[in-house]
């Protein structure tokens, strides 16, 4: 039968009709709109085991243990560790980021050499090795180490080496806990300081941000929730006295506005009327203090520090009413604070009889040397690189032939970061140790990577202010990339190459010698187990009344307005940048676009005549800012507050060029006495741009 | 003037019209053989394991139990297929004389290569699921499930085959037929008892993160 037409239209319409009520056309559909998921480019899993290992952060500032979840060999996410005493079950927006910044963009991915040029070209580590023996051993004797790791015992091998090939020029990146460590050697203390917060049961901070930025942040964190159990009323109180209303002072129960620098002041304050109360220490020179303190009126540190003189008489007296009270003093961001200010701190404790009590200020033992010609803690602790970099500008010593950097951003974190660079640039051949391509990086002449915290293995003993000694490693939980060096075997071969000798052969065995000085048990720790020790160093501290009373004084500053940076955790620091993933930390009118907001009362920018969202241009004699205004009233009056962490110059995209540095406005400062340098107070003045 | 008709002389219209649809119904004939029977053949491709893998063996003989290798571990995930290094805890040497047992201690024990196993249910990367969620512990609250039951629930039943199944594999999607759609998913998750019970909701962000 001959199919026409009509007959093949038929067939097409019962082909159509039939291909209707069966899976083809629903089922090519839906496969269709699966297959368009698994295009190639689309990211997807990699399958593999899970497994946790416990470690803890190098790039956290508040050294936080954590929980590596691993699939495969490949870490997905840091949780918190409940087990560590630097964590217990907290975790820092730094170290959660940590995973994620292995991959980070910035990240320097094989050594790197500046070109006649200027550019940067890759280059072999053979290379690299042979450039680095070669400088450093025409600059020998005059060599200057500078690290941004204050816990590690890297510290040890790059202070032998500056030792033994330079002039003893090894110096830490300024923090906390060396004016610290000078305020306790002045008041004849040895040892670290620490606190013991988690069993206080009343905490008055004065500047230092103990819930954000001062010391192990994380681990006070804990001992505040522990406290303050939901519900129920608090079992300890928390006092914070500072010029913004911070992370501290949001969590605390009280919040002392205070202008910021006048720290020591407060805490003399206090300690006057402690004295008054019959307070009393033995010290052989508790009389001279007292007549110090007796000069520290209600009346006077009101004016002093813009206080309130009853609120004041009300922490003195609530300390005096609790049964194991402690006193932090330190600076609202974390650095630039003086060692008046922490002698000052000290004191008070001293009157609360808080010394090496539980609950109280801890002199904690710290290790010996393990590393051959290596500076002891307190060596090291007593260098002033901020110092060492204004002589230099000054023309009082002379610029080191080579200077080498271990995950130290000076470029960036110093305060006058743009005078520090050139600075920087009169020293004719500078090397990173860097695992990102920071500000300092593209200031060097060779850029060495390093692995990350996560990829090395590494230490962590005592962070400063933590209240008992303790000691722990970072151990390698994922695989290191081919083109980067563990910086401890490099640094003690490098040695090698330069006639130096550390006496050690290997970073592993710097790292079990420093163990078996701590008295801990390495197999425990490679297990990843924290050693803690409740060991105290005793002391009969002295208040060093005439150094408190010269380093103590407030200098009038420059400008009409006060500047208080606000460190936050999640931001970033000098070593690490914004993590992309905390750009979202960020809040709206702390940065828009580009665009950097400063925050005032409303008192302020009245007297200023600006509102919401003008700009403004800051500036004093250090530099200049320009911003966009934002009214919070948890300031104090003629303050503005400025986030630090932003205006990189170097970095990734999610962080360069964002915002404006704080520490462009941070003019450097001689403490009278001490000699230390100091910029925790920064005058400003403030026009409409 | 000769009539016109408009139909055959004969008279036979009702024959004419059924031989007209005839077309119709063998296009609808052909397109139901189409998609029915040859479409399937054409969408998946047949493969087999890499190893062959008698789950009769292990559970009869061995009395091994689903969870003695798919087990969860201490933190609630799940191991999912044991690895070569587990097997070769019982089969570091070939146990009876079956040439494959030789060729997989050869190929993957003596080599620490792991089995690329061809997972019959694997879920896209959109998906999250949990089977610590739904283990024993959760689903026998109101069930009386043994295992070979509860995991049989979504997996197909091979505790008694000797033979590991073909693996069908779709050319387009590379899904395997068996991959379960959201349909099986909501058969529990959107059963009024069961929310009540167990608050599994069948919001979307349940399974998808």
């Amino acid at each position: 039968m001959a199919v026409d037409r009509r007959g093949f239209l038929k067939f097409v319409a019962g082909v159509s009709a039939g291909v209707m009520v069966t899976p083809i056309p629903w089922k090519l559909l839906d496969d269709a709109s699966i297959w368009t998921q698994n295009w190639p480019w689309i990211p997807s899993n990699v399958d593999g085991a899970t497994s946790y290992v416990s470690t803890v952060s190098k790039l956290c500032p508040s050294c936080v243990g954590m929980k590596v979840r691993l699939v495969g060999d490949r870490p997905v996410r840091i949780l918190p560790d409940e087990n560590h005493p630097l964590s217990k079950g907290g975790i820092s927006p730094l170290a959660v980021a940590e995973a994620q910044m292995l991959y980070s963009p910035a990240r320097v991915k094989r050594p790197l050499k500046r070109a006649a040029d200027g550019a940067y070209v890759a280059i072999s580590w053979e290379e690299a090795d042979a450039l680095l023996a070669e400088k450093l051993g025409a600059a020998k004797g005059s060599i200057a180490c500078v690290s941004g790791d204050e816990t590690g015992s890297i510290n040890e091998v790059l202070s032998s080496l500056a030792v033994q090939a330079g002039s003893g020029n090894f110096y830490l990146m300024p923090t906390e806990a060396q004016p610290a460590a000078k305020a306790l050697a002045a008041m004849g203390g040895k040892g670290q300081l620490g606190y013991d917060i988690e069993n206080s049961d009343y905490v008055l901070a004065i500047g230092a941000n103990v819930l954000e930025t001062w010391g192990p942040v994380i681990s006070t964190r804990a001992a505040y929730k522990a406290a303050r159990p939901h519900g129920e009323d608090p079992a300890v109180q928390f006092v914070f006295a500072g010029p913004v209303q911070n992370s501290t002072a949001a969590g605390a129960d009280q919040w002392v506005p205070i202008k910021a620098g006048t720290e020591g002041v407060f805490a003399l304050g206090i300690a006057h009327l402690l004295i008054k109360a019959g307070a009393t220490a033995d010290a052989a020179d508790f009389s001279a203090f007292k007549s110090l303190a007796e000069a520290y009126t209600p009346a006077k540190v009101a004016e002093i520090t813009g206080t309130n003189a009853d609120q004041l008489k009300a922490v003195a007296a609530a300390l005096l009413k609790a049964r194991t009270p402690l006193v932090v003093c330190g600076s609202d961001f974390g650095q630039g604070t003086g060692a008046g200010t922490v002698m000052a701190g000290i004191a008070v404790n001293m009157l609360l009889g808080g010394l090496n009590r539980k609950g109280g200020l801890k002199l904690l033992p710290v290790a010996e040397p393990v590393v051959s010609s290596a500076m002891s803690r307190a060596e090291m602790m007593d260098k002033d690189f901020v110092s060492y970099m204004s002589r230099i500008n000054a023309g009082k010593e002379k610029a080191p032939k080579a200077m080498v950097f271990y995950e130290a951003n000076p470029a960036y974190a110093l305060p006058q970061a743009t005078k520090m660079s050139e600075v920087l640039g009169q020293v004719s051949f500078k090397v990173t140790f860097t695992t990102f391509l920071d500000e300092t990086a593209m200031l060097c002449d060779l850029v060495l990577p390093v692995p990350m915290g996560l990829e090395r293995l590494d230490d962590v003993a005592t962070p400063y202010g933590y209240g008992q000694a303790l000691y722990c490693l970072a151990r390698p939980v994922a695989p290191m990339p081919a083109s980067v060096k563990p910086a401890g075997d490099y640094i003690v071969a490098l040695a090698g190459k330069l006639g130096c000798s550390l006496g050690v052969s290997s970073w592993e065995e710097v790292l079990q010698a420093k163990a078996k000085a701590m008295d801990a048990d390495w197999d425990s720790l490679m297990d990843g187990n924290v050693f803690t020790s409740d060991a105290t160093v005793s002391a009969n501290l002295s208040f060093a009344a005439d150094l408190l009373a010269k380093s103590v004084n407030v200098k009038a500053q420059e400008g009409n307005f006060a500047v208080a940076p606000v460190f936050k955790l999640g931001i970033g620091t000098a070593k690490t940048a914004i993590p992309p993933y905390n750009n979202k930390l960020i809040r709206r009118w702390e940065l828009q676009g580009n665009e950097l907001y400063v925050a005032m009362n409303g008192a302020t920018a009245r007297k200023l005549g600006v509102m919401m969202h003008d700009k403004i241009v800051i500036s004093n004699k250090s530099g200049s800012i320009n911003a966009r205004v934002n009214i919070f009233e948890g300031i104090m009056n003629d303050t503005i507050t400025v986030l630090m962490g932003l205006g990189h110059t170097a970095f990734d995209q999610f962080s360069k060029g964002k915002g404006e540095n704080v520490m462009q406005l941070l003019t450097v400062g001689f403490e009278a006495g001490t000699g230390l340098s100091v910029w925790n107070m920064a005058g400003v003045t403030i026009s409409k741009a | 003037m000769a009539d016109r008709h408009l139909h055959p002389a004969n008279g036979n219209s009702a024959s004419s019209q059924f031989g007209g649809a005839a077309p119709f119904f063998v296009g609808l004939v052909v397109a139901l053989i189409l998609g029915w029977w040859a479409f399937p053949q054409m969408l998946y491709s047949q493969k087999h394991q890499p190893v062959r893998f008698s789950h009769k063996v292990h559970m009869e003989g061995a009395g091994m139990e689903c969870s003695s290798c798919h087990f969860l571990r201490e933190d609630g995930s799940f191991a999912g297929l044991p690895t070569t290094e587990s097997c070769a805890e019982c089969h570091s040497e070939p146990l009876g004389s079956d040439p494959e047992e030789a060729r997989f201690i050869e190929e993957y024990v003596n080599t620490g290569k792991e089995v690329e196993w061809l997972v019959y249910q694997k879920q896209p990367d959109n998906v999250f699921f949990s089977h610590a969620a739904h283990s024993m512990n959760s689903c026998n609250t109101c069930h009386d499930f043994t295992e070979t039951e509860l995991c049989s629930t979504c997996h197909p039943n091979v505790a008694e085959t000797d033979e590991a199944p073909v693996y069908y594999e779709n050319k387009l999607t590379k899904y395997s037929k068996q991959t379960m759609k959201m349909w099986r998913c909501e058969e529990c998750h959107a059963h009024p008892e069961h929310y009540g019970t167990t608050r599994s909701s069948n919001a979307c962000y349940v399974c998808h993160k």
